[in-house]
């Protein structure tokens, strides 16, 4: 009993920070339609800046607040001075720029910080461990759950109950209406696409301390960021929450009860969905 | 009067090519065959793929799925196949991957656009899963040695393995192949897989099956990649799980970009281009592929054609029957 407790909170954990990669993915491909393959490298960024930012202050808190507002700024540059060139060409080359991006920050990152694996070592209430309900479990995998648990609640009353959140939905449906009425449109698309960028960041702080910091984390997550998007479905929020949930709990029960199996299971239940449902568990059909 | 001209001079061209890739060997050292015949067999994988993206408008991310299925096929074949001839191990991988290319087709057939990229993505990460697990029969990390057996013809045999006689092997095949496909693409069949990307609701009025046209385009360029996949094989004499992983999809969608998806040598150029490049960064530095990554986003940036596009470009006003350099399709 105790055993399966600590792994379901293992899982909750990896689903949490699987819903931090996802939702900043799913929120640019839901507003902009744009699938951002260098999603999981700002992810990557996020987490090598966390561990300078460590290594030289020794406050974890600094890495968590500081990293993400840089990746803010790399993803406002990005839309601003390389993905809104290429709109006109179409998605594909939407998708490609930012295939070629990852391509880039991938070689980038071993050559600033190398390629072994870098530990970001905790202190102080991080460390601890509590006794949750007879489990003595690590303070940091429930301090994950909770910070996506609560950016993802953010988010969607950012982005239903605000104004701001309007104008983005709105610039969504109609660009054209949304431009006359005098609402900049190119800057919510440059907005949302930094807040993305920011949000993935977040997911690569929380992440540096659990399963360290090294070049292949980007490719690690990315295809599991790209299940849960694509089984939740594309673009719907609700749906990266149920999505991560299930994947985050998959890995964690399937390296314990099929550890040979627990890579491809996750494979195999994609392709159940699919087949199934298509468009996704909570996607609107094409 | 200049569309004859213009026949006379592609017809000219070809001859001209043929000669200078028959005396190839008596040209190029034997380090530099051996990377001329690796550019011809990237060239097989590169057009394949681009019957997907440029005339299905199908974006996919696992294309090394077919490529590393054809070649751990083709490696298996003839390590578990006593007596297995050259000639039946390629058919067998070109069998097993359209076998591949139906079922994973059907699957992923069902969705379009964004989706079916992310998709394939999966597969292929799915298909290598599979090739580190399944250590028995792959090998695992440690890959499987391929011994290519002698070319068994009427009189005598030919020792393919290496050298000459493997780029004239593969000039055959592959080449075959590739005419094969370009062919392909001038049937009826084949073009209305274009005209299905320009409008799939108008082909299907007219009494298109569009889901098989798209479906018989996947399978063929699953079979293609697969038969390149196998030649990759022989020319390394070794098979690892980097054939099938997401680095070698990477490669073969930036060779097919970087050459052009608007005209069917487009890849062909690009394979040969990044084949060269590569080898020459990679001389030059560990981190070639940041130089790569850079000039990929400068060609997304300011060469959207590509440099088939490019060379349209600098040839317009010429009659030109070919398709426009430019994607469509994906929305």
């Amino acid at each position: 009993m105790g055993e399966a407790a600590v792994f379901f909170l293992h899982g909750l954990a990896y689903a949490g920070l699987l819903f931090l990669v996802s939702s900043g993915l799913t929120l640019v491909f839901g507003m902009m339609n744009v699938l951002n393959f260098a999603h999981a490298s700002f992810y990557m960024l996020g987490a090598y800046f966390a561990y300078s930012i460590l290594h030289y202050t020794g406050n974890f808190w600094l890495a968590l607040l500081i990293s993400p507002i840089i990746l803010l700024f790399i993803g406002a540059f990005v839309e601003r001075y390389l993905l809104r060139k290429v709109h006109v060409h179409g998605h594909v080359h939407e998708l490609l720029l930012t295939f070629g991006l990852a391509y880039i920050i991938q070689e980038a990152v071993k050559l600033l910080w190398g390629t072994t694996p870098q530990a970001m070592p905790l202190t102080g209430l991080l460390a601890d461990t509590v006794n949750f309900f007879g489990v003595v479990y690590p303070v940091y995998r429930l301090f994950i759950f909770c910070l996506s648990a609560l950016l993802g609640l953010g988010m969607a009353l950012l982005l239903f109950k605000t104004r701001i959140g309007i104008i983005v939905r709105a610039a969504v449906d109609d660009n054209p209406m949304v431009d006359a009425l005098g609402i900049n449109v190119p800057l919510v698309f440059m907005g949302v696409f930094a807040v993305g960028a920011a949000l993935s960041g977040f997911a690569g702080v929380a992440a540096g301390p659990l399963l360290s910091v090294f070049p292949g984390m980007a490719g690690a997550i990315l295809v599991d960021a790209f299940v849960v998007i694509v089984m939740g479905g594309m673009g719907s929020l609700g749906g990266a929450v149920l999505a991560s949930f299930i994947i985050g709990e998959l890995q964690s029960f399937g390296v314990l009860l099929f550890p040979d199996f627990s890579l491809a299971l996750i494979y195999m239940l994609m392709a159940l969905v699919l087949v199934l449902k298509p468009e996704g568990l909570f996607g609107e059909k094409q | 009067m200049m569309a004859s001209r213009n026949a006379m001079l592609r017809r000219v061209g070809l001859v001209l090519g043929l000669v200078i890739l028959a005396v190839m060997p008596w040209l190029l050292g034997s380090y530099q065959l051996r990377l001329f015949t690796e550019a011809v067999i990237f060239s097989l994988f590169a057009v394949s793929y681009n019957m997907l993206l440029g005339y299905a408008g199908l974006l996919s991310f696992g294309h090394a799925m077919f490529f590393g299925w054809g070649a751990f096929s083709f490696a298996v074949a003839l390590n578990h196949i006593p007596g297995i001839p050259l000639v039946g191990a390629l058919a067998l991988a070109v069998a097993s991957a359209t076998v591949m290319g139906l079922v994973v087709g059907v699957l992923l057939l069902r969705v379009k656009g964004t989706p079916f990229a992310l998709l394939t993505l999966a597969f292929n990460a799915l298909v290598f899963a599979i090739g580190i697990k399944w250590q028995s029969v792959t090998g695992g990390d440690d890959g499987l040695g391929v011994v290519a057996p002698p070319l068994h013809l009427g009189l005598g045999q030919i020792n393919v393995s290496s050298g000459a006689n493997l780029y004239y092997f593969t000039l055959l095949i592959v080449g075959a192949a590739i005419a094969f496909a370009w062919y392909f693409t001038r049937t009826a069949m084949g073009q209305s897989v274009l005209l299905i990307r320009e409008n799939e609701e108008r082909m299907r009025f007219l009494g298109y099956n569009t889901h098989v046209s798209r479906l018989i385009l996947f399978v063929l360029s699953g079979a293609l990649a697969g038969l390149a996949g196998a030649f990759y094989a022989i020319l390394n004499a070794f098979v690892s799980l980097d054939a099938v992983s997401i680095d070698m999809t990477t490669k073969v969608l930036l060779m097919t970009f970087i050459g052009g998806t608007g005209q069917f040598l487009g890849p062909v150029a690009g394979a040969f281009f990044f084949t060269y490049v590569q080898n020459f960064l990679s001389d030059l530095t560990d981190n070639w592929p940041l130089i790569m990554g850079a000039l990929f986003i400068a060609m997304v940036l300011w060469v959207p054609g590509g440099l088939a596009g490019l060379a349209a470009k600098l040839s317009r006003g010429r009659s030109d029957d070919d398709q426009d350099g430019t994607l469509a399709g994906m929305e």
